[in-house]
């Protein structure tokens, strides 16, 4: 039993696409002001909607704005956030769902589950051209007011989107480059 | 006798950036319960560019020319495991720079108040 639904696999040049997508992205901290289209931004929620979830489950819960004044105080109580964006996507978990599921409070799936969904925003706001930045540097309590989140839905990580403008901070230093050998051990080991 | 002109006394700031920094400063305190502790400087450093960016339109010169130099070339996301030595260097002249921009406007010279 494969479990598949039959899709094709991504072959050729689509292939190579969705890995020149991979290496060119980079976190983009510097935004022009005007908006997001609401089709590109749905587009980029449908993308996330496909982003693999612990048990299948899709606790995650995707509150989105692009209203100027509600931005603006989301970037007030956002120590992480650089940028000015012109939308934001706030990655939330379903805690009462989750709970319900038998998920304890830490459990990593979790938070797991808001690392996939977010590592596939940034990547499809990538593929439309839009930059998108990931904040987690926020104080909970206060996003949880300014999006009047019902009780038990947690605000996780925001990301921020808005068309790339030139210059913005520069990125944090990583120290050197690391290749993927730098990341990697393999057993038994090779030479 | 402070020295104070007219234009050092100006307001830089209206309420709504004031507020903007508060909100910053206070959820700041919050977050960096959390976070790893090389982040409390570059959360400083952070609020002091937005401070800078909002009075640098009605400062006075003098203030003008601290906030479109000395601390304008100090980057708001450099963190300390970046290189210590330069990094603390870096901020030492910083603090050289603000302590002779407030000497300046509040404290007697050697040649007498200023
Ligand atoms: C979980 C997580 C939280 C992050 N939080 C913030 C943040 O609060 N503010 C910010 O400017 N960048 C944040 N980032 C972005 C990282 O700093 C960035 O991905 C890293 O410096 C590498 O840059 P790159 O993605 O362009 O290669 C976060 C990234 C991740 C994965």
């Amino acid at each position: 039993m494969g479990g598949g639904t039959g899709r094709a696999p991504v072959t050729g040049d689509d292939g190579e696409a969705v890995l020149a997508a991979i290496r060119t992205r980079r976190v983009v901290r510097s935004m022009r002001p005007e908006p997001v289209d609401r089709p590109v931004l749905e587009a980029v929620l449908d993308a996330a909607r496909w982003a693999p979830t612990a048990g299948n489950r899709h606790l995650q819960r995707f509150v989105v704005t692009d209203d100027p004044g509600v931005l603006r105080v989301l970037r007030a109580v956002s120590p992480g956030m650089l940028q000015h964006p012109a939308a934001a996507i706030v990655v939330c978990t379903d805690r009462a769902l989750a709970a319900g599921y038998g998920f304890p409070p830490g459990a990593p799936g979790l938070f797991v589950d808001v690392g996939t969904a977010t590592a596939t925003i940034l990547l499809a706001a990538h593929a439309l051209g839009i930059g998108a930045g990931p904040v987690t540097s926020f104080s909970h309590a206060a996003v949880s007011v300014v999006l009047g989140l019902p009780e038990g839905l947690e605000p996780e990580l925001i990301v921020c989107l808005g068309h790339p403008a030139p210059g913005g901070p520069a990125p944090m230093r990583g120290g050197r480059r690391l290749s993927w050998r730098d990341l990697t051990t393999w057993v038994p080991p090779q030479d | 006798m402070d020295g104070s002109t007219e234009e050092s006394q100006a307001w830089v700031l209206d309420e709504n950036e004031a507020l903007e920094l508060l909100g910053y400063l206070i959820t700041a305190a919050r977050t960096q319960v959390d976070e790893a502790a090389e982040y409390g400087p570059l959360r400083l450093l952070t609020v002091a560019h937005r401070l800078a960016d909002r009075i640098v339109p009605r400062a006075s010169a003098g203030t003008a020319r601290f906030v479109t130099g000395p601390l304008a070339q100090v980057p708001e996301l450099a963190v300390p495991r970046d290189g210590r030595a330069e990094y603390v260097a870096r901020l030492d002249e910083l603090c050289r720079a603000v302590a002779g921009l407030l000497s300046d406007r509040w404290a007697a010279g050697p040649d007498g108040p200023r």
